[in-house]
């Protein structure tokens, strides 16, 4: 099987060298930058607090992998180190090729296999909100052997990590039967069996972009039996100096990769039966009070328009029942707009099963997605609204049921 | 008078014989070259069939978009099943060329030669449409759902002017490629062409201009008023 974590072919010789520099090393905290110089060092700042706290005593190293074009993020850290106080060693390694997160990732896991860490944190250089104890909540099991993976969870106001809450956890949870807040939250800790075992795994084909690594990780973290525990790390808050992606966009490179790595751990989920949640450290995650300005009344809109024009292809992915319990949808106002769980799980799984067939190409499939989510999103945000925030985890919960409900007929069509 | 009748019936029939053992044999070589060439091309069928199951050639045309598009113009089979179709007719129908020219008379002796010259212009045109049909499905189909998530209204009427767009502009090819009143076509698809941007821009300018002014309001409202603040992963 083709090594796709071998560190000479992915970090070069000069980023060996480098490497080999440090010495022995206990933990390792990776910080994979795409053209992020700007929210890089906020980011390693954090991760500096986070190994010279409790893990003083224990021989650390952060590192910095910018797979961007630029490589500029490289050279701010480069000198943003020099005016530093004396640090752990903190080292930049710029990977050749077009920009890529899954390729600044893969070379973040090969640059810890290389050193044959017990410990790695991953971390996105955009998770500004990122605090010291967040990241000593990431390596802290691993280092005392109480997980072999650890996951983000973060305190979040309802109209934050919709795609999360409403599709790709409690997806997530039917088909692998472990409550996982997070499947894209940005960073995770692995442990160094953990990273051995996923290097002779199957090879990453590289095609499933931007957070199809991250989503791999986790699901092979879900399906080896790996202990796996669920860190709290506060609030997420991204660098705001990012660019948004358009919503479509994010669905395709989020719920894509996501069907995509169904097929190949279908063995795992076929047989997967009800979800129990995983042990949790730094506290429950919290439910924040809303601060911003969702809109579910323009998200409505956006249904109604999809359901108007959109349906010559939702028709290619949705059986004709699925369409019928749409329809009456499209007759309900903005204040009365109600789009139930058990549908909204059985279109996800209907476009998971157009998705696997190829029923349409699938971006354009991915894409026609966008209207019912946002529907959902409506529904969901006003259902958040009218009941006390004690009671949001009982929504989610029948949210993630819906789900379970839908395995048995997924697994029946999938073959 | 009883002899030259004799004669005569005996000289027809022989000529008649003749031209007959003139005419048979090229009409059992077109017969044996029909059936040889049909059971020819159901054996050539067959094996296409089999290499591009091997291939997973429907598999690839499902993902590529190419078994929906034909779809939905109404072709049921799959892209193998048709790409065999294909096959057998064309390879038929030069088993069917080979027996008429067999057959040596005056009036096909020019056709084979016509057809044969010709046929590489239609099988050419021929691919330029379907390629541009199938083009035509796809481009309007992503035009639609990028319409519609941008909230564009009247996306179908967008979508479905970008597709006959794409198929008026394949027909034409298709048309000059096969030298049909080529001049004619380039200028009446340079016309039609034209007509329709200077419609559209019209359109937008003077009929629309209240749509045009809707978007725009409700694209900066989105983007400096009050933005949605939801963020989604």
């Amino acid at each position: 099987m083709t090594d796709w974590l071998h560190p000479e072919a992915l970090l070069g010789a000069e980023g060996l060298r480098g490497l080999d520099a440090l010495g022995p090393t206990d933990l390792l905290v990776s910080i994979c930058a795409v053209n992020q110089a700007r929210s890089a060092p906020q980011v390693v700042e954090a991760a500096v607090k986070g190994v010279s706290g409790t893990l003083t005593a224990r021989a650390s190293a952060i590192l910095v992998v910018d797979a961007g074009l630029r490589g500029d993020t490289a050279d701010t850290i480069r000198d943003w180190a020099r005016t530093q106080p004396p640090l752990p060693p903190v080292r930049a390694l710029r990977v050749a090729g077009p920009p890529s997160r899954p390729r600044a990732v893969q070379a973040a896991l090969a640059a810890a296999r290389h050193l044959e860490v017990p410990a790695v944190a991953l971390l996105d250089a955009g998770l500004v909100g990122l605090s010291g104890e967040a990241v000593e909540l990431l390596l802290r099991p691993l280092l005392d052997g109480e997980a072999e993976y650890v996951s983000p969870a973060f305190s979040h106001a309802p109209s934050e990590g919709t795609l999360s809450s409403n599709l790709l956890a409690p997806l997530n949870h039917a088909l692998f039967g472990r409550r996982l807040q997070q499947v894209v939250g940005g960073c995770a800790g692995l442990s160094g069996g953990s990273l051995r075992r996923l290097a002779s795994s199957e090879p990453w084909d590289g095609d499933h972009t931007e957070y199809g690594l991250e989503i791999r990780l986790a699901i092979e973290a879900l399906t080896s039996g790996d202990r796996i525990v669920e860190a709290h790390l506060g609030h997420k808050i991204l660098d705001p100096g990012l660019t948004p992606r358009d919503l479509a966009t994010t669905l395709a490179l989020t719920v894509g990769p996501y069907f995509g790595l169904m097929d190949r751990y279908r063995s795992a989920w076929f047989a997967t039966q009800g979800s129990r949640p995983v042990p949790e450290i730094g506290g429950p995650a919290a439910l924040l009070v809303e601060t911003g300005n969702a809109h579910p009344d323009r998200m409505v809109r956006a249904f109604k328009l999809g359901l108007k024009d959109l349906l010559p292809v939702w028709e290619q992915a949705l059986p004709e029942e699925t369409l019928g319990q749409l329809y009456p949808l499209g007759l309900l106002g903005a204040e009365e707009f109600e789009f139930p769980p058990d549908l909204w799980a059985r279109i996800v799984v209907d476009f998971a099963v157009a998705y696997h067939e190829c029923r349409l190409p699938r971006d354009h499939l991915l894409r026609a997605l966008t209207p019912l989510y946002l529907g959902r999103v409506a529904s969901f945000l006003r259902e958040v609204h009218a009941v006390a925030s004690a009671q949001v985890p009982a929504l989610l919960d029948i949210l993630a049921r819906a789900f379970e409900a839908e395995t048995e007929s997924l697994a029946a069509r999938w073959r | 008078m009883r002899e030259t009748w004799s004669d005569i019936l005996i000289s027809a029939f022989h000529e008649v014989m003749q031209r007959l053992s003139l005419v048979i044999p090229r009409v059992l070589a077109l017969l044996t070259l029909l059936i040889v060439g049909w059971i020819a091309a159901a054996l050539a069928r067959r094996l296409v069939l089999r290499i591009l199951g091997a291939v997973d050639f429907d598999g690839r045309c499902a993902r590529w978009g190419l078994t929906a598009s034909l779809a939905r113009g109404g072709l049921r089979q799959t892209p193998a099943q048709l790409l065999g179709r294909l096959v057998f007719w064309t390879l038929f129908f030069v088993a069917l060329l080979m027996g008429v020219e067999a057959l040596e008379m005056p009036a096909t002796s020019g056709l084979v030669v016509g057809v044969v010259r010709f046929l590489p212009n239609v099988i050419i045109a021929i691919l330029v449409l379907v390629a541009g049909w199938l083009l035509a499905n796809f481009a309007a189909q992503a035009v639609l759902i990028a319409a519609v998530n941008a909230q564009v209204p009247l996306a179908p009427l967008m979508a479905g002017a970008f597709r006959w767009l794409v198929v008026s502009f394949a027909v034409a090819a298709a048309l000059t490629q096969l030298g049909i009143a080529r001049e004619m076509v380039l200028l009446t698809f340079g016309i039609a062409f034209a007509g329709t941007v200077l419609a559209l821009a019209i359109a937008v300018g003077l009929g629309a201009k209240d749509l045009a002014r809707e978007m725009l309001e409700n694209h900066l409202r989105g983007q400096r008023g009050d933005p949605d603040s939801t963020t989604h992963v």
